[in-house]
This record gives C-alpha cells, sequence and structure tokens, in this order.
C-alpha cells in the first residue's frame, strides 16, 4: 500500500472547465462555466443558495456528469467515475457520513483504507484539524464542529494534491475557524490545490488567491478579492464620533457622497477618501475616526443583488 | 488493509455494538422455535411418523437466517446512502463490488452463528431435535439460501429511502413467504397447492434443503435441486441489485 504524493506543479492547471451546462428539468442550473483553476491555487466559489455552488463542485468532483462542455481534472476527465483519479482529489464529506458506531479514529481509519492511503495519515490528520483527543470519542456523540472537522479530515487523510471543502467553517467556533485557516494556508503551502465554498465573505479575502461568483448558474466575477474590491469602486465608509460633528456639517466636505448617522457615528461615505480626511482632520480632528474600506462582502452584495433583482446592499 | 477489509471491519464493528439488534437477530427465531415447540410437542406428522420438531426447526431457521440476511443488508445500504455513506465510498477507488462483498460475509458470519445457536437449543430435551448423519448437506444449502436472500435485501435496500419503507418492504416479502413456505408447519400436512406455490419461492427450497439435511432425506440430488433453485433467484435478484443499486439518493 504505497502513499500517492502529489506530482508537483509541473503538469498543467488542477481543473479546466469550458462552457460547462447542466439542466435539472426546465431548470437551468449551470449555464455555461469556463473557468482555470491553477495547480497550488487556493480558489473560492461564492454565490447565493441556488446559485449552482454546489452543482459546479459535484461536477468538478466527479460526482455529476455535465449535460455539455468540457472538463478536465488534474488532466483527466472525472465522468465516468475515474479510479485512477480519485485518490488524487479530496473531497470534504457531509457532516452526516461516518460509519455507524465507529469512533472518530476507526471512521478515519476506514476512509484511509478506502483510498488505499497509508494508516499513518490517520493520526497526522486528526492532529492536523484539532481532533487527536477526540480520536477514540464514537463519532455518533462529536459535538457538531467535531463532526465538521472529522468531515474535513475524510478529504486530507490520504493527501490528495486537489482538495474540495464545502463550506469547511461553518459550524465552527471562532477559535477553531482561525486553525483551521492555519490548516489550509499550510496544504496550500505544501503546493496542494484546494477549492472551497463559503458564505463567509471574509474568510474568502483572507484566503483565497481568486474567487468565482457564481450567480443564477453563470460566473459574474471571476479574479483575486483584492482586484475585485478594487474594480468595484464602493465607497469607503470614514465613521466619525456624533459628537465631533453634525450630519449637515459633515454634508458640506467636499467628495463626500452621502452621509447617515448611524449607532453613535456620523458616517460619509466617499469615493476619495485621502482628500475628506484631510479635510476632516483639519476641522476636527481624527481622534477616534475609523475607516472602513469596501471589502469583498459589499463587492458580492452589489453583484448578487443587481443579478437576483433583490435590493443592493446600501 | 483493503477496502473489502475495511468495510467488513467497520460492518462488524456497527453490528456487535448495537447490542440490540445482535440479541433480536438471534433470539428471534429461537422465540418461534420455543412457541411451536410448545405447541407440537410430542407430537409426530402422520405422513412420516416423524416429531413436528423436525419440520419445524429447520422451517424456521431457514426464515431466521434468510430474514436476518434481507433485513441486514437493506437497513445497512438504506442507512449509508441516507447518511451520504456511499457517496463518501464512490469518492474513493473502492468498487462496488467491495461494498457488496464486505456484507456477504458479514451475512454468512450472522447466518452460521445463527444456525448453530438454533440447532443446539432445538437438540436440547425439551425440544428433542433429531440430527441426521446427513445434516451437513444443509450447509452448502444455507449458504445459496443466505446469497439469495442476501439479494433480494439488497434490492429492497436499494430502492427504500427510509427504514420505515425497509421493514414494511422487507416484511410484506418475507412473512407470507414463511406461511407459503411451511417454515411455521409441515408442508407434507398441507394441501398439494400449497406445495406447489413453495416450488417458486425461494424459501421453499431452503426450507425443503435445510429440513431433508436435517431429516436424513437428502441426497446430493436433492440437495443440488435445493442449491441450484436458490443460486437462480441469486442470480435474477443479483443482476436486479446492480441495477438498481444507487450510490445517493439524489440521482
Amino acid at each position: 500500500m504505497t502513499q500517492k504524493k502529489p506530482t508537483g506543479q509541473a503538469a498543467g492547471p488542477a481543473l479546466v472547465l469550458e462552457g460547462v451546462r447542466k439542466r435539472y428539468g426546465d431548470k437551468q442550473a449551470l449555464d455555461g462555466i469556463t473557468l482555470t483553476v491553477e495547480r497550488g491555487e487556493f480558489f473560492g466559489v461564492l454565490g447565493p443558495n441556488g446559485a449552482g455552488k454546489t452543482t459546479l463542485v459535484e461536477i468538478m468532483e466527479g460526482l455529476r456528469r455535465a449535460d455539455s462542455g468540457s472538463l478536465s481534472v488534474l488532466g483527466a476527465s472525472p465522468w465516468p467515475r475515474n479510479m485512477a483519479l480519485l485518490p488524487r482529489i479530496g473531497v470534504q464529506t457531509q457532516s452526516s457520513a461516518f460509519f455507524t458506531r465507529l469512533t472518530a479514529r476507526e471512521h478515519l481509519a476506514t476512509v484511509a483504507a478506502l483510498y488505499g492511503a497509508d494508516p499513518a495519515g490517520v493520526e497526522r490528520t486528526l492532529s492536523l484539524v484539532g481532533l487527536a483527543e477526540q480520536g477514540g470519542v464514537r463519532v455518533e456523540v462529536l459535538s457538531g464542529g467535531q463532526r465538521q472537522r472529522l468531515a474535513i479530515a475524510s478529504a486530507l487523510v490520504h493527501e490528495p494534491e486537489l482538495i474540495f471543502l464545502d463550506e469547511p467553517t461553518a459550524a465552527l467556533d471562532p477559535q477553531a475557524r482561525r486553525a483551521l485557516w492555519q490548516v489550509l494556508r499550510a496544504l496550500k503551502g505544501a503546493g496542494r490545490t484546494i477549492v472551497y465554498t463559503t458564505h463567509h465573505l471574509d474568510e474568502a479575502e483572507a484566503l483565497c488567491d481568486r474567487v468565482a461568483i457564481v450567480v443564477a448558474g453563470a460566473v459574474v466575477a471571476l479574479d483575486s478579492p483584492g482586484k475585485l474590491v478594487g474594480a468595484a469602486k464602493a465607497p469607503t465608509r470614514l465613521l466619525v464620533p456624533a459628537d465631533r460633528i453634525t450630519v449637515e456639517r459633515a454634508r458640506a466636505f467636499e467628495g463626500v457622497d452621502r452621509v447617515v448617522a448611524e449607532g453613535g457615528s456620523v458616517v460619509l461615505e466617499t469615493r476619495a477618501a485621502g482628500p475628506v480626511l484631510a479635510a476632516l482632520g483639519e476641522a476636527v480632528g481624527l481622534d477616534g475616526v475609523r475607516t472602513r474600506t469596501a471589502t469583498l462582502e459589499d463587492v458580492y452584495l452589489e453583484l448578487t443583488g443587481e443579478l437576483t433583482g433583490s435590493e443592493p446592499h446600501a | 488493509m483493503s477496502a473489502y477489509g475495511a468495510l467488513t471491519a467497520a460492518s462488524y464493528r456497527a453490528s456487535v455494538r448495537d447490542r440490540t439488534t445482535v440479541f433480536f437477530t438471534f433470539a428471534f427465531p429461537l422465540i418461534f422455535l420455543v412457541v411451536f415447540g410448545l405447541i407440537f410437542r410430542g407430537k409426530t406428522v402422520e405422513a412420516s411418523g416423524r416429531g413436528y420438531i423436525d419440520y419445524i426447526a429447520p422451517g424456521v431457521l431457514s426464515w431466521g437466517v434468510g430474514n436476518a440476511a434481507v433485513f441486514g443488508v437493506a437497513f445497512t445500504l438504506m442507512q449509508w446512502r441516507r447518511d451520504d455513506l456511499l457517496r463518501l465510498v464512490r469518492m474513493t477507488p473502492t468498487p462496488l463490488t467491495s461494498v457488496l462483498a464486505s456484507r456477504y460475509v458479514i451475512a454468512l458470519v450472522v447466518g452460521a452463528v445463527q444456525a448453530a445457536l438454533f440447532i443446539g437449543v432445538a437438540l436440547l430435551p425439551p425440544f428433542g431435535l433429531r440430527l441426521d448423519a446427513t445434516w451437513p448437506l444443509a450447509l452448502p444449502v444455507l449458504v445459496c439460501g443466505i446469497t439469495a436472500f442476501l439479494a433480494i435485501g439488497m434490492v429492497i435496500g436499494s430502492r427504500a429511502d427510509t427504514p420505515e419503507a425497509v421493514a414494511a418492504v422487507a416484511n410484506c416479502v418475507m412473512v407470507p413467504m414463511a406461511f407459503l413456505s411451511g417454515s411455521f408447519y409441515p408442508l407434507d400436512a398441507m394441501p398439494s397447492w400449497l406445495r406447489s406455490v413453495s416450488k417458486v419461492l425461494p424459501l421453499g427450497y431452503l426450507n425443503d434443503g435445510v429440513a431433508k439435511a436435517v431429516t436424513g432425506r437428502a441426497d446430493l440430488a436433492s440437495t443440488a435441486v435445493a442449491c441450484g433453485g436458490l443460486a437462480v433467484f441469486a442470480l435474477v435478484f443479483g443482476v436486479l441489485a446492480l441495477k438498481t443499486f444507487r450510490w445517493s439518493n439524489e440521482s
């Protein structure tokens, strides 16, 4: 039973999708998805529920067949079930997918054996996801966060080259979430490719090299979080303590687009943060003034709001 | 460990850690043995002059073994699919045959333990089963029977999506078949049409083969007929099981 080590960065992109379409009945779930994920890249798939993220990822994993378009995963086709490709891919399972009445360690050892992987990976992976002390606990009595970490461990135990994670931090508390970020960064550092879906946009911004925002079965934005935020030209928000300035006075500054009073602050929205800050400093001083630049969340809400016809985020 | 070995170990652990199911899997046929054994105590079948117990014991045993094979695999497949465990297996390079083979070996072990326990109890004085020297001929019949009923259970487990559905369908199949195949009373004492019906049911062949072996009426030819009949059912339902198998509830 030999362990398959990642074969390095040389052999072309991890994922290539061209014009991938999928229809369920009269619903077009995916309407021509084209994207490439490079090896070693940390790639986020974002989008509202029902946008087609799950279908897209399941097609990449080889669990579903695309109606049309072409798809290459680590240089091979994932459909039909590709036995040579499967050990090179790791998929976070549902948090229900545990072998009944086994302990966390026994479950993970079973998964390792199903992959034909080195049993030594079991303890290493349990420690990696912070479950070393829960190894002897039955899967039924693990907490929600522990179950989620065990589900993530199932994707890592055989040291795959390409890792698919589905909202991996959804059930985690803030400490466990940050701990998992470290794990994911280390995996990326080791040259693994990670494709993951999330609703935590701060997390996507912190971790992802690039993100694809999927709305109604199509990619509406695809770039690094930084470039997406920069290109959106969303306003910067300057929060001034309300006892220092009135809304009327704030409106008088040149370059201020909008002023609102919010939770003890007067909020100035501007696309010329530099000059406004300078003027503000002269007029009332900058003590206690906070600056909120646009985030990926602003871009996301703008894009998904427009395209789903709902009210864009103010 | 191979994928097959790992799945077998996982199934074994899941089974033995579920004390209630273990207890009733083995106690269920024994309860029938006690009830029928006491009802028909000391009575003999006119046509053959043998005690009722010699008919009832192989019949109840056959039904108990078949029942355990059907329910065991049907519940497991339904549950593994519902919990997305089969989807997990689907994402590993584990062939479907390893999944099914691990269930097969578990069913054989359960059947062997059931049979040994049951015959052991039936031999005790209150029941007074007499084992004939031909009893080893029951072994190949039991193996073929477990295979056939396992295949039936696989079809049920692949179609039914809830525990309630598994129980309803499996009971609908197994309970009437027990009566129509003479598991609970000697077919020799029944109208001839019922004997004809039992010839188209897998449990009929299992009963007949085991009963003949235990009561010394078996030879290689009769054993071959029982095994052959069961093999046909195993083949038909085995093919059907592979056709109906689903890795997940969605597709």
